[in-house]
């Protein structure tokens, strides 16, 4: 893949319907993650990690903290003169009609940007999903197959986001696309991950808007699939749609397994976040962890058991936490007793307190609770 | 350009060779610490916290991973127009070039370097200690007294007194003697190596002293001397924190393991004063069910699966089942191999102890106390199967399998 011949554009505002208890005031790209991430880190990781220099960065409602989470870039090595990476807020072109109806009308909102840009090759990528991917191959094969619109997908049981589509293909090339209403029966479903050349991609964004056509698979995809060359890239690693709660706890915990984490945590792809310079996790004297994922900063006196633990985490003397998944900055007080709970960030649980949820029904404590 | 009022000058350019293997391969300054440190942290952070954002790093021994880590400063907030991190190495210039001879003589070669940004004040470092310190403060008496150089002082005890250079100070706190190692201590004050200068004056003084036959170029040696001879105006600046040298094999574990001392307050992610640093990208450290671990500082890309009791594991490191690791430091991306125990021990970046291995030995179980001390693996080194490393024991070389050192 030539360097600087691909650009990514990314999309941050999706089913949020579907995880409500975590995308109250934030974008699905900014929902937290695996101890120290945030959604987006692993599509921004991806792109990076291909070679890939210059992101857009697509928000549309609930992107303040995806704009903090983001700064300047610098973390995932997109703080670049050449390139680098660019939020693209709504409103952004005279002659819109307000908020987004669809990707399409996204992609028209951005159309400058498009327009602007001398990259070739655009990968459009969909937060909700969490996997490591090699773009650059994907890439490649898009290029040396001659596809018009390379789509990347596995094949397993589908997950139930209803905006997921189901391929079928006819000598390598995709013949078929649905979108099934139920979710999880068996076969290929798209990661929200497409190469496509840019100039295609305008050309269909123009058209599809101009009939005021509004939805990507539905009005872009599934009308060409015999006029286009579309092919699909299969990933057959770790990969996990945000498509409930409780698929977002199960995705977590899956963490503690360690194939899974030397899935994800590829260290020839690793996968970038914002720097938080906290000290080392402390582990108290009386403190017991068992199978637990911790991230920095946490001071852990108590006893900690299957547990996902984000930064900053405290837990004091005494407490006893189970298969919970605790946020950032979150504090767990002395004695307290916790199972089967989720924690977002800056929340705090007071001494004593007992919470107990069920293994396919996890409590949601929210941002900044006290319990 | 905003006037820079005072350029610091961090001396990172020695060996330490007190640290033997530990710094075979690296400078002192660049040494890890803390878990996700290094020891250059300390004064850097400490710079950018006291509104000091020019600060030249003078760099000579094996400076390669010390110029990789410290890059444009960023780390520090000191990337930054007109000032910044600079690192200083000796250089060739029209009239020839040397080797920075002394701490002296490397500041003196640098004079360029300061002038560019015509400071009123230059603060000299060292990288060597563990502390935190707001130098604006001492800048305030420095200026308020209107001394021509301000050393900064820790309160010893008169037995450690003969270990350091004194300085013997009026109650106003002018100095009138300076004594170093002294057998009979006058006073408790200890440099710190820390020093504040008007900067003509210390340019004068750096100038006169390179033409001086016979001198070592050193700051404690000749130009404090010297200017106190001259009557210069010295004033002493009390500090009463945490300062902790780490020179020493001893020291850097000592200091090392401070941070699990409950009766020690050293926060280095206090939002007041952030000791900030360079890390990798790995994700947080999985702690196994069979895995136990107690009073320990522990950090990112870690697995553990086995016993780790009042230590320090850096990132990246693995401890396998049953392996144990007590009052140790385990630097980056070492590897603790199953049923293998390290104790008392300093094991150095990449190294890999093997199963069954036995790294240093507890100064309960040592019957000489002379002939205990902290057991080093030097970096990339391995400790082959059920081998051991006895207490203070330095290893420079492969160890075999079955070895006994």
């Amino acid at each position: 893949m030539r360097k600087n011949n691909v650009m990514g554009v990314v999309f941050t505002n999706l089913n949020e319907n579907l995880l409500p208890e975590l995308t109250q005031e934030r974008s699905m790209a900014s929902v937290p993650f695996g101890g120290r991430y945030r959604l987006i880190d692993f599509a921004l990781s991806n792109l990076v990690n291909a070679g890939i220099g210059k992101v857009g960065v697509v928000t549309k409602e609930n992107y303040q903290s995806l704009m903090d989470h983001i700064g300047s870039a610098k973390s995932w090595d997109l703080d670049r003169k050449n390139g680098g990476l660019h939020i693209l807020p709504p409103y952004g072109r005279a002659g819109s009609y307000g908020m987004y109806k669809g990707k399409v009308d996204a992609l028209k909102g951005i159309y400058n940007y498009l327009e602007n840009s001398q990259e070739q090759y655009v990968v459009l990528y969909d937060c909700n999903s969490v996997l490591n991917i090699d773009i650059g191959a994907m890439v490649e094969q898009h290029i040396s197959s001659a596809a018009d619109m390379t789509i990347a997908y596995r094949n397993g049981p589908l997950p139930s986001d209803p905006n997921v589509i189901a391929m079928e293909f006819s000598d390598e090339r995709v013949c078929r696309v649905t979108m099934p209403e139920n979710g999880r029966i068996n076969g290929n479903y798209g990661l929200g991950i497409i190469v496509i050349a840019r100039s295609l991609l305008m050309s269909l964004v123009s058209d599809a808007s101009a009939e005021n056509k509004w939805h990507f698979a539905r009005d872009v995809i599934m009308p060409n699939v015999d006029k286009l060359i579309i092919k699909g890239y299969r990933f057959d690693g770790f990969a996990a749609n945000m498509d409930s709660a409780q698929t977002y706890v199960e995705v977590n915990m899956s963490l503690l397994s360690s194939d899974v984490r030397a899935d994800l945590f590829n260290r020839s792809r690793p996968i970038y976040t914002k720097v938080k310079d906290a000290m080392p996790t402390r582990y108290g004297i009386a403190s017991h962890v068992e199978n637990s994922l911790i991230a920095d900063g946490c001071v852990i006196e108590g006893s900690v058991k299957n547990c996902i633990l984000f930064r900053g985490v405290k837990v004091g003397k005494g407490a006893c936490i189970e298969n919970c998944i605790i946020m950032q900055g979150s504090v767990i007080g002395n004695n307290a007793d916790l199972k089967y709970v989720t924690i977002d960030k800056g929340a705090s649980v007071g001494a004593n307190r007992e919470l107990c949820g069920a293994p396919s029904y996890y409590i949601f404590i929210k941002k900044g609770a006290e319990v | 350009m905003k006037k820079t009022e005072c350029v610091a000058m961090l001396l990172a350019g020695g060996q330490g060779s007190r640290l033997g293997v530990l710094t075979k391969n690296v400078a002192k300054p660049a040494v890890p610490y803390g878990g996700k440190y290094r020891i250059i942290d300390s004064p850097l952070s400490n710079c950018i916290n006291s509104g000091i954002e020019t600060v030249g790093v003078l760099t000579q021994y094996q400076p390669l991973e010390l110029n990789d880590y410290i890059g444009s400063g960023k780390t520090w907030d000191l990337d930054r127009q007109g000032g910044g991190v600079h690192i200083l190495p000796p250089y060739q210039k029209s009239t020839g070039s040397d080797w920075y001879k002394g701490t002296a003589n490397a500041i003196f070669q640098n004079i360029p370097f300061i002038e560019r940004y015509n400071p009123e004040y230059v603060l000299v470092l060292s990288g060597d200690h563990i502390y935190k310190m707001d130098y604006s403060k001492m800048l305030e008496q420095h200026k308020k007294t209107e001394a021509s150089c301000t050393i900064a002082v820790l309160n010893v005890t008169l037995e450690e007194a003969r270990r350091f250079g004194i300085m013997n100070a009026n109650p106003d706190g002018t100095i009138y003697e300076f004594e170093e190692k002294p057998a009979e201590p006058k006073s408790t004050l200890a440099s710190m190596g820390i020093y504040i200068f008007n900067w003509q004056t210390l340019r004068k003084y750096l100038c006169e002293d390179d033409a001086k036959e016979g001198s070592s170029n050193d700051f404690g040696k000749d130009i404090i001397p010297t200017m106190l001879g001259a009557g210069e105006k010295m004033c002493v600046y009390r500090f009463d924190d945490y300062w902790k040298d780490v020179g020493t094999v001893e020291s850097l574990w000592d200091a090392n393991l401070d941070l699990l001392n409950p009766n020690i307050d050293l926060n280095l992610a206090d939002p007041n004063w952030k000791i900030y640093s360079k890390t990798h990208s790995l994700p947080p450290q999985y702690i196994a069910a069979e895995a136990r671990v107690e009073n320990s500082l522990i950090t990112d890309g870690c697995e553990i699966y086995g016993n780790v009791d009042f230590s320090i594991l850096f990132e990246n490191v693995t401890v396998e089942a049953g392996a144990n690791v007590m009052y140790s430091l385990v630097m980056p991306g070492a590897k603790i191999e199953a049923g293998a125990t390290v104790k008392y021990a300093i094991v150095a970046e990449n190294a890999v102890i093997k199963s069954g291995a036995v790294v240093g030995e507890s100064p309960e179980n040592t019957v000489d106390l002379d002939e205990w001390g902290i057991a080093v693996i030097g970096d990339g080194l391995t400790v082959g199967q059920n081998a051991t490393v006895g207490a203070k024991v330095m290893v420079t070389e492969d160890v075999k399998d079955g070895e006994r050192k």
